[in-house]
């Protein structure tokens, strides 16, 4: 793995990701062999889904049997600023975005990417969403939180195995590239219509977390396992514990086909985690106290496989009540739907202000789905009927802070540049518009 | 006995480098920890510590019908607790404090366990230490707090942030007229200041033996014992315990307060540890109430506040009886961390019984 100047290779594309820029891109193709992505199709829209967030079919499967998530990530904050949209800057969003899917193949190997859109974007139409799409302004979740709102316009998630396909997408969609991945790239860029607000970057899977455990948040001794996905040490996104992406797809009105996206940012305090709690507690505030009376849960939680078991773990309130603990995951159990959780977790790490966080992305049919599921963490009924306290082994929320949360929409493929408010009432105002012509 | 080179030893090992371990010779130090070693066969119950510490206090600040006085002291061992098991937490290298935000709610006077403050530091605007989240504990001169060890980069002057969110919905009288807080303080880390503090051993002979240190009375904070079991209000039906804790029973003929109605009573138990009457919270305890063979009661005693009762556990009963039978389980212990004197006790929780 070590390049010529004895770096580890890998090290430095992390690092790069999260340096980001033209410059930091640069280094690092210059560093090694360019890393071998198959390119995208000529007509990508003639050959993606119409679902954005579609990527299951496009992540390979993990020994253990869940989806293997891309290892790295940028999510670019944009802003539109005044005004509403004319149709040329929608066809500029559009091919700066062709553009890099013509680059790289869609899938975890090459680069899977989403577009989504705040309240505060869709403010600036006359119409209403429509109600088929549940998107309010981020709030306060739970009475111990105060989260600032995440406002930005759009949020475009890059995502992908290799750090130096993020980056070179990130580069071309600002601009900075006429050639990506040996494909020249459109004179379109989205920051022809965007500002950067700010980037944020990250990484979830093995190994990822415990080489950049040199952070605030994190105790100095590296205690973060050499295999783990997460800062916390345990595997999350298990596959009995994912739902179907069909099941947080919108159904109904214009944007069917697309999904709503909470994006949060939290903290994490890890030195109590690590250096004042043992493996026994991590587990019983992680899953629950049965998976660590028992030993469950081997070093990350592999051998669990798929299922993570959670039938065995009795009812939140019976274990606060008798064993003075309630574990995270435990807690979710009651918002299932046919034995699946009803948000589909796609967050990760991240060192973003040399700080331990984490970048919470769910994405789900509704935001209220995310609000019941939220609610269902806080544990605020288990908290007031039992020894369990606000946060002390309330599952893990004694190390998490959430400081800032936005809700996104994530449109469809096909409305997926600068889309207005109501996309039928704009269908109808241009039909009518037309008949006023033809009259 | 004022022992000042262990202080100096605790406070000043990252500045006085050897020198300072020079200063310590004569003290047997535990492997990993700056503190001396535990007393040998600590009994199952609360016992006098090898010593007490002073603590500092950098200021006290009301809001949102809160008052909150920000203390800390040198770092020291304490022990987290899950269910019945405890862990022991030494003291990490780079502590520099062992940091304790008292708040309280400012017309009662009580520490309400139903919100656990947030802490941020900063330093010239940079942020230092954010959302630190401190432990429920219990400390003999303390009593119930929040507190941890934290790490800070330099001595000098920090501003310190404290937040709780809004209370619990188990609340009654004044304690339901709090809203989320925040409170601002600064504090000038020195470590010359924290040698100053007082470290007091206590006599061998007395270490571990059944007892507790005198709580420590501090200005302006008011103190954080529970009142004394006849200041209680209602009707008085004695004292039980369970693992060395007391329970202090009354019942009101008013459950209205409690989410009952006027022609109910309610049966509270005022849990505490004995000599120093801290309230015990975080604990689950049920309780069965029997009249003649026959249950009249059967179910949980949550954990309420109230100005009279302080922090407690209580249920709506139809009625208490002279002669009824009160069983109190003690269904998890108290999940609040542990200062030393404390570890041992509050742990092995057998049923209590009282004739009411």
């Amino acid at each position: 793995m070590s390049d010529p100047n004895g770096i580890d290779r890998r090290a430095f594309v992390k690092s790069a990701v999260a340096i980001g820029g033209a410059a930091a891109l640069s280094a690092c193709l210059n560093r090694g062999a360019d890393v071998d992505v198959p390119r995208g199709p000529e007509t990508p829209s003639a050959e993606f889904p119409e679902r954005q967030h579609a990527w299951n079919a496009a992540l390979p499967t993990t020994d253990a049997g869940n989806n293997h998530h891309p290892r790295h990530r940028v999510l670019l904050a944009l802003d539109y600023g005044d005004g509403t949209p004319a149709d040329d800057e929608r066809e500029t969003v559009e091919a700066a975005l062709a553009g890099v899917e013509r680059a790289y193949e869609r899938s975890a190997a090459g680069l899977l990417l989403t577009v989504s859109y705040s309240p505060s974007y869709f403010d600036r139409f006359d119409d209403d969403l429509p109600g088929s799409v549940d998107l309010p302004e981020p709030r306060a979740l739970s009475a111990f939180e105060d989260p600032d709102a995440d406002d930005a316009d759009a949020i475009v998630h890059l995502a992908s195995d290799h750090g130096e396909v993020v980056m070179g997408a990130e580069e071309a969609l600002k601009g900075d590239l006429d050639e990506l991945n040996g494909v020249a790239q459109p004179d379109a860029a989205l920051t022809d219509v965007f500002s950067v607000r700010e980037r944020r970057t990250g990484f979830i899977g093995d190994g990822l977390p415990a080489e950049n455990q040199d952070v605030s948040g994190v105790p100095d001794d590296g205690p973060v396992p050499e295999d783990a996905p997460l800062y916390m040490g345990f595997e999350s996104a298990f596959k009995g514990n994912q739902p179907t992406e069909d099941r947080v797809t919108i159904r109904d009105g214009p944007f069917a086909g697309g999904t709503t996206q909470q994006l949060s940012t939290l903290t994490l305090n890890l030195t109590q985690w690590y250096e004042q709690d043992t493996r026994e507690q991590r587990v019983s505030k992680m899953f629950c106290p049965h998976h660590a009376e028992n030993e469950l849960v081997e070093d990350a939680g592999e051998n669990l496989g798929t299922d993570p078991r959670m039938d065995d773990c009795g009812e939140p309130i019976e274990t606060a009540r008798n064993e003075g603990v309630v574990g995270h995951s435990q807690k979710m159990v009651d918002v299932r739907e046919n034995d699946k959780p009803i948000i589909l977790r796609r967050d990760f790490d991240s060192t973003d202000g040399d700080r331990a966080g984490v970048h919470f992305l769910s994405l789900q049919r509704t935001i209220s789905d995310f609000v019941t599921t939220r609610e269902a963490m806080n544990g605020e009924e288990i908290d007031s009927d039992s020894a369990v306290g606000q946060r002390t082994n309330n599952g893990i929320l004694q190390y998490i802070n959430t400081v800032r949360r936005g809700n996104f929409l994530v449109p469809p493929r096909s409305l997926r540049a600068l889309p207005p408010a109501n996309p039928d009432a704009d269908v109808a105002e241009v039909a009518e518009n037309a008949e006023v012509v033809d009259a | 006995m004022r022992n000042p080179s262990r202080r100096a030893f605790l406070a000043g090992v990252g500045a006085t480098g050897v020198g300072g371990l020079a200063d310590c010779l004569g003290f047997e130090l535990e492997s990993g920890s700056r503190e001396p070693p535990l007393v040998a066969n600590r009994p199952d119950a609360v016992y006098r510590p090898t010593h007490t510490e002073g603590m500092a206090m950098a200021g006290m600040v009301s809001d949102g019908g809160y008052s909150c006085a920000l203390t800390y002291s040198y770092p020291h061992r304490f022990w987290t607790v899950t269910g019945d098991d405890t862990t022991q937490v030494e003291v990490g290298g780079n502590d520099a404090l062992h940091l304790m935000p008292i708040v309280w709610h400012s017309e009662s006077g009580v520490v309400p366990s139903d919100v656990n403050p947030s802490v941020d530091v900063t330093r010239d605007g940079e942020s230092v230490v954010d959302g630190l989240n401190p432990w429920p504990m219990l400390a003999q001169r303390m009593g119930f707090h929040f507190g941890d060890n934290v790490e800070l980069p330099e001595q000098g002057e920090y501003t310190v942030t404290v937040s709780v969110g809004a209370g619990g919905d188990r609340r009654t009288g004044s304690l339901t007229e709090t809203a989320a807080a925040e409170f601002e303080f600064t504090l000038d880390y020195q470590r010359s200041e924290l040698r100053d503090l007082p470290f007091e051993d206590i006599a061998e002979a007395r270490q571990g033996t059944l007892g507790a240190v005198e709580p420590m009375r501090m200005e302006m904070v008011p103190t954080t014992q529970a009142p004394p079991v006849d200041d209680l209000p209602g009707t008085a039906h004695g004292t039980t315990g369970s693992g060395d804790a007391v329970f202090a029973v009354r019942s009101l003929d008013d459950a209205t307060p409690f989410g009952g109605d006027a022609d109910q009573a309610y049966l509270a138990v005022s849990a505490r540890t004995p000599y120093n009457r801290y309230p015990l919270p975080l604990m689950s305890l049920s309780g069965t109430l029997s009249r003649d063979g026959e249950t009249a009661f059967d179910g949980y005693l949550n954990e309420w506040l109230d100005p009279d009762l302080g922090i407690h556990y209580g249920a709506v009963v139809d009625g208490v009886g002279s002669g009824d039978e009160l069983t109190i389980a003690v269904d998890s212990p108290p999940q609040v961390s542990r200062h030393e004197g404390y570890e041992t006790a509050f742990r092995n929780m057998p049923e209590a019984t009282l004739t009411l």
